[in-house]
């Protein structure tokens, strides 16, 4: 269950922003999430009769990613509907793995696991750590500049970009080795 | 402190010390130490973040964590589209969508759905193992909790067959203490079990919500638990997964339910055939479980001691980020005695803590009945007014000086926590500035006061008093945030 609840973390805000991408207005883009979380939630039962089925997680982010592909490249927005066999349709076609939308969606998926990762991290360290993380590491800013703007050694600053630094690469190849 | 000439420059530059700095506690001399030498030599900040992560990582992470669309530049907060509150409803309503799928179509429109003679109202919780339900019994007109195993175990046949057999042997355990167990569905597609439904929150929830208990209420909570272990032990049973959120704290009714008896079992089979799918928090397993020994009962003496440890502090005895590295350090560290977390804790409880999370089963406790009875006499000695703070605490301070220390630190840590948060009654970090002695503050530093056990009446109006001061000194304008409720 831990394994849906961090997909349903990381693939929400990634359809959203795959919708919006695909030109869809706000609230077209939330019916799209909707959508497309409720059918995966209801193709759960089909996992459990498939033969050769993996573990669940890696199942799970495969059938989403399908689903999620399979929708951006048809040529207009479609209701997914609610018929059971439609859904089956989707997530049984394979998707080009060349193709536009799976290139976009790779991308988009690492940018959400990155910023799915980065909040983890967040919640668990101080706010003064996390900006002098986010200064330095994505800022760009000079570590030697920061530290002075925070009345902090060089070192000390070093420290704590390094440190949240590792926590976010352990909590992405965590969930990555469960996916696999 | 005797870093010196003597130390070759390879020794202090050796990548174990900087990893200490990535994962160690801030607050141990080791890491103090390392950080001071780091600040004097450019090549092993270089080593620091190469260790972190290589060249790739920190490149690919500048570039996806950079803002993008909606999202706030520089703060690194990123656009939701959506508040907190509606994501999770809407969550809710997808876990309920999964969970209708093994139901059959309810009788009434308000129900989720129908589990042969049971109506389900609704989920309370999603755990590793499964979801547990609120039910109804229609046939004996009860509320009860159904537990359903998970859609992803509940087609392994060895997990179907644990989750049978061991529910079927925790059913046998009848006390006070343990939830009773009054059905077990074992041939239905997706197996399950019916409960005593407990009105109520678990004790992980409790402390959550409330930071750490009393002492009284440690001790309480701590003898019911105890009670009920032995009992199960009695059966022959070994709970194996003895954690907070498995102890339920009945509503208004000062009495703890022991649940999940076994359960844990089912889910190691899962564990094993499905590779990657490890439930549950590793906070409360013993070093015996980590290391996939043999367990007896005394297993379960070590994770009650983490529950102890963790109504004392907040918080479980060995903390890390990955689950492998908690298991580690479960293994082969030394955990920090509770009374140096929370001053509040006497010696008595402190020590049968440190008994119960020895490392070799053979120094703990022999008996949950040994550690009962050992926890009552704490208990009738705390009442009686026999026990006195720790020693071992700020030399020789009486009660209420240290209960004043107290609301001292809460009112320090409130100001804007400055460090990692990972240490909690660590020195205050460098005030910024003094928090507003709100009313809200001092009620509930009353009310912390009121149910600690010791001062006598006298201090209290002592205490009293230097409230009273403390609320007419203006104090600059702060955040208050409580220190023990840092999750929101």
């Amino acid at each position: 269950m831990e394994a849906w609840d961090a997909f349903v973390e990381i693939y929400e805000p990634l359809l959203f922003r795959l919708a919006r991408s695909k030109g869809f207005q706000q609230a077209d883009a939330e019916d799209f999430v909707q959508e497309v979380l409720t059918a995966v939630a209801k193709a759960v039962g089909r996992w459990v009769e498939t033969e050769d089925r993996g573990t669940f997680r890696a199942w799970l982010f495969r059938i989403a990613q399908n689903l999620a592909i399979n929708f951006m490249t048809r040529p207009k927005h479609q209701r997914l509907g609610s018929g059971d066999s439609q859904i089956a349709g989707l997530l049984a076609q394979h998707p080009d793995p060349h193709g536009e939308s799976t290139q976009l969606f790779s991308l988009e998926y690492r940018r959400e696991l990155f910023r799915w990762a980065a909040e983890q991290v967040r919640l668990k360290v101080s706010e003064r750590q996390w900006r002098l993380f986010w200064m330095t590491s994505i800022d760009n800013q000079p570590i030697a500049q920061v530290a002075a703007e925070f009345g902090l050694s060089v070192g000390s600053v070093y420290i704590a970009r390094s440190r949240i630094t590792k926590r976010i690469r352990e909590t992405i190849q965590t969930l990555e080795e469960q996916a696999r | 402190m005797t870093i010196g000439s003597s130390h070759l420059p390879e020794e202090r530059c050796a990548d174990q010390r900087l990893y200490l700095l990535l994962d160690g506690d801030e607050a141990s001399p080791e890491f103090q130490q390392a950080a001071a030498h780091v600040e004097s030599c450019a090549a092993c900040r270089d080593r620091l973040t190469e260790l972190s992560g290589d060249h790739d990582h920190w490149q690919t992470q500048r570039e996806l964590l950079t803002p993008i669309a909606d999202d706030q530049p520089d703060t690194g907060q990123f656009y939701r589209y959506r508040s907190t509150e509606t994501i999770f409803a809407q969550r809710r309503s997808i876990d309920e969508t999964m969970v209708k799928q093994m139901l059959t179509a309810p009788s009434h429109p308000e129900m989720l759905g129908r589990l042969g003679r049971y109506e389900v109202e609704r989920i309370i919780g999603v755990g590793g193992m499964g979801i547990v339900l609120k039910g109804f019994d229609t046939e004996l007109n009860r509320p009860v909790a159904i537990k359903l195993l998970a859609p992803h175990l509940s087609r392994i046949g060895a997990a179907r067959q644990r989750f049978a057999r061991e529910a079927r042997a925790a059913a046998a355990v009848v006390h006070e203490h343990v939830v009773s167990i009054h059905n077990v569905e074992s041939n239905h597609a997706n197996p399950f079990l019916v409960m005593q439904y407990i009105p109520g929150e678990s004790l992980q929830a409790r402390v959550d919500r409330g930071g750490p208990l009393s002492v009284s209420e440690i001790l309480r909570i701590g003898v019911q638990s105890a009670s009920g272990l032995a009992a199960a032990h009695a059966q022959g049973l070994v709970h194996r997964d003895v954690k907070p959120a498995n102890i339920l704290l009945e509503n208004d009714v000062d009495r703890a339910y022991l649940t999940d008896f076994g359960l844990a079992r089912a889910s190691d089979d899962a564990s094993l055939t499905y590779t990657g799918i490890v439930s549950g928090t590793p906070h409360y397993m013993s070093p015996e479980q980590a290391d996939g020994r043999a367990l007896d009962q005394r297993s379960d003496l070590f994770s009650l001691g983490s529950v102890l440890y963790f109504m004392a502090t907040g918080h479980p005895p060995f903390r890390a980020e990955r689950p492998m590295a908690v298991l580690k350090r479960t293994c082969h560290d030394p955990h920090r005695p509770a009374w140096e977390s929370n001053a509040e804790i006497p010696d008595e409880l402190s020590d049968i803590i440190d008994r119960l999370l020895e490392k070799q089963p053979e120094r703990r406790f022999a008996t949950a009945l040994e550690l009962q009875k050992k926890l009552e006499r704490v208990l009738s000695d705390l009442q009686q007014g026999k026990l006195r703070l720790s020693r071992r605490g700020k030399s020789n301070r009486t009660w209420w000086i240290a209960a004043i220390g107290l609301c001292e630190t809460a009112l320090l840590a409130g100001v804007g926590y400055v460090w990692m948060t990972s240490a909690p009654k660590q020195e205050p970090p460098t005030p910024i500035a003094m928090p507003p002695a709100s009313t809200q503050s001092v009620e509930s530093i009353q009310a912390r006061l009121q149910s600690l056990e010791g001062p006598q009446q006298a201090d209290l109006d002592r205490l009293q008093y230097e409230l009273i001061t403390l609320e007419v000194t203006p104090f600059p304008e702060a955040d208050l945030k409580e220190p023990t409720n840092a999750q929101e």
